[in-house]
């Protein structure tokens, strides 16, 4: 049957450079055909791409999950751009600078519909350099929007200088250690860079391996810019293993400045866990805990279980399979990163230890 | 007769003088004749939904070109006129009363009214949230509109009023009323359909769906009705004053590898057409019990399907623009 259609959720505050780059996504000459919703009403087509507005109605689902909340118009657009003819390379959605990406990513989980079609490919999120510290500190959904991101791109950078910008990075870390961040100027990240990242396919979690404990930009070269990144699917695989021996709990513990509440918090353990144990110790936290934890990601070693267990999560749902064996001679590790809300994090350390087999 | 149109089939009618239309993900409307079809090429873009024309000839249809068209054939040609045309917007949903003679429309959260016997006319109805379908009663003068919260009841032509909330938290998709016009049906985001007795506003809830309910149909003179959403088609009792409440569905058909997309009745009769997810198209007579496989060849799923007043055609249309045109058997 037809393959599914990758989507790429765009998210950041006003005056970040959100639009500049989608004017770049229809306007430059890729040869591929996709299709932007944006947030305000007005249908235009730009050779072959289609721009189509949306309304951002975030509906609460009467199943009893709490933080099960999905748009319903994006819905309704996406089920009626499946029936045009020809179809699309990739739908990307914008949503406003106010808007949670929460509902936006859970829409493709939740709707059996929507789910069948498409997949979700990254919620990418811009922010500018020279802002961003402000708007960390003034607007919980620009925290949100950094926290939930699977990559982030750090736009205007040549507004600061190089200090400037290593605090930027630094502070975007401790709200999300996963997401890679683009450096660039302009909105001129490479397109290939930003689409088709598979953020959310579970064969393509590589590395559950938080950015905070990568050494700094300049030395290592994990912090993507547009000249570095070209090679992205690579990018957490290399340089990483040296960490695995460490216990890098204090590396954490520098998050008392994260704004909002909002911080990333990674687990790591060398000896094999039980599956049953992990599992449900993985279910009742999000069951719990899901409406503060806005993202979570692991490569998990299972005794008795030669393929590595990756799982991601978005709020309360969860989705988690065997992926590949572990290679001879690789190192195994169990890895987990939470991002999220005012987490216990003692509590959370303590419940992934009891999980040891 | 079996067609390839090579594009999504949205809608599958059948007009009141028989004639099988479809209307298409690529904006055009097929008018099916003994020797084939005549195309009208009525949008740019995709029809997003149909109904038959409240003349009886004809279909209406709604585009992702914001308009909203009449096609049909006069002496064997296609001719279309355009009812309305609201720039920028979706039609999402479309529904015609022949009693009334009115066409409504959805766009957005607006819902408007034209008369086909009267161009001057127009209202335009607003809701807080998108109207996701619209459904006239059985005497064409009031409109349920689905909302998110529950149905939004208007009269279809007073300009100034405050609608009747029916109000059911979740988001509504698909409306229709009851053909005594007692009942009024909802399929819910949530798997599960939503019934109001209007009489009284009491609220029936009808779950237990494995998957959305995309098409609702009612049969044996209003006394049934089918659903899609299951791996057969789900019978709901509609005898006496309080309809479904307190008994139990049926399941005919069932099929445990396959779901059904869509179904379809004459309204009449006790024959139902079901379209399954895997391609297959069905036809059962819930009185004898007797079922034929109208076509076995599995595809795409089914995402449109009619059956003719008479009972003796069934149209059907699918995801990759595969549909036909069969005899039913009956």
């Amino acid at each position: 049957m037809t393959t599914k259609i990758p989507v790429t959720v765009l998210t950041g505050y006003l005056g970040a450079g959100k639009t500049t780059l989608l004017n770049r996504i229809l306007t430059e000459d890729h040869g591929k055909r996709y299709a932007v919703i944006v947030n305000e009403f007005g249908e235009v087509g730009i050779d072959n791409d289609l721009v189509v507005g949306a309304d951002e109605e975030v509906f609460e689902m009467n199943n009893g999950c709490v933080c099960c909340t999905v748009r319903g118009d994006l819905i309704r657009v996406l089920s009626g751009l499946m029936k045009r003819k020809g179809g699309f390379d990739a739908i990307v959605v914008e949503t406003t600078g106010l808007a949670d990406p929460g509902p936006v990513a859970q829409t493709f989980f939740v709707d059996d519909d929507v789910r069948a079609k498409t997949q979700l490919d990254s919620v990418t999120t811009v922010v500018d350099a020279k802002h961003l510290p402000l708007r960390l500190a003034d607007s919980r959904e620009a925290v949100e929007q950094v926290a939930f991101a699977d990559q982030i791109v750090l736009n205007k950078t040549d507004l600061v200088d190089e200090a400037e910008l290593r605090g930027v990075e630094a502070a975007i870390r401790r709200i999300n250690p996963l997401a890679p961040i683009h450096r660039t100027t302009r909105s001129q990240v490479p397109l290939e860079a930003i689409l088709g990242r598979g953020s959310f396919d579970l064969e393509r979690i590589t590395a559950a391996e938080p950015e905070f404990l990568n050494p700094p930009h300049g030395e290592e070269g994990h912090v993507h810019d547009e000249h570095c990144d070209h090679d992205h699917d690579h990018g957490h695989d290399h340089g990483h293993h040296h960490d695995h021996g460490h216990d890098h709990h204090d590396h954490a513990a520098h998050d008392h400045a994260a704004a909002a509440g909002i911080k990333g918090i990674s687990l790591t353990s060398e000896k094999p866990l039980d599956g049953i144990r992990v599992t449900n110790w993985l279910n009742t936290l999000l069951q719990e805990k899901g409406v503060d934890i806005l993202r979570a990601k692991g490569i998990l070693d299972i005794k008795g279980e030669n393929r590595r267990l990756v799982f991601q999560a978005v709020h309360m749902i969860l989705e988690g399979d065997y992926q590949r064996d572990w290679k001879d001679g690789e190192a195994r590790y169990s890895r987990m990163v939470f991002i999220g809300r005012d987490l216990d994090e003692a509590a959370i350390r303590s419940g992934f230890e009891a999980c040891a087999a | 007769m079996i067609l390839d149109f090579d594009a999504y089939v949205t809608a599958a009618l059948f007009d009141a003088a028989g004639v099988p239309t479809f209307a298409l993900g690529d904006g055009s409307v097929r008018l099916v004749s003994l020797e084939g079809f005549t195309t009208a090429q009525a949008h740019d873009g995709a029809v997003l939904c149909a109904c038959v024309h409240p003349s009886g000839a004809g279909i209406v249809t709604g585009g992702d070109d914001g308009r909203v068209v009449w096609s049909r054939l006069e002496g064997g040609e296609a001719v279309m006129s355009e009812i309305a045309e609201l720039k920028g917007k979706w039609i999402d949903a479309v529904a015609a009363s022949a009693d009334s003679g009115l066409i409504a429309f959805a766009a957005g959260k607006d819902l408007q009214v034209r008369d086909s016997k009267d161009p001057a006319f127009a209202r335009t109805f607003s809701h807080d949230k998108s109207v996701a379908d619209i459904a006239f009663d059985p005497k064409g003068r009031r409109i349920a509109a689905a909302t998110y919260g529950g149905a939004a009841l208007w009269y279809a032509r007073i300009e100034k009023q405050t609608p009747q909330m029916l109000k059911w938290a979740g988001s509504h998709m698909l409306v229709l009323w009851s053909p005594d016009g007692k009942f009024l049906l909802s399929s819910m985001q949530e798997n599960s359909l939503h019934g109001w007795r209007l009489s009284d506003g009491k609220d029936m809830r009808m779950g237990g769906y494995p998957a959305k309910v995309k098409s609702l149909a009612f049969l044996s003179n209003g006394l049934m009705m089918a659903t899609a959403g299951a791996n057969g088609a789900v019978i709901w009792p509609f005898q006496g004053a309080n309809g479904p409440m307190g008994k139990e569905a049926a399941e005919v058909a069932y099929d445990q590898d396959a779901l059904v997309t869509r179904v379809a009745a004459a309204g009449r009769g006790n024959l139902l057409a079901g379209g399954l997810d895997d391609g297959r198209v069905w036809v059962c007579d819930l009185v004898s019990g007797r079922k034929e496989v109208l076509k076995a060849e599995k595809g795409a799923p089914i995402s449109a399907l009619a059956m003719s007043m008479d009972g003796r055609s069934v149209a059907f249309g699918d995801e990759d623009g595969g549909a036909g045109v069969l005899a039913s058997g009956f």
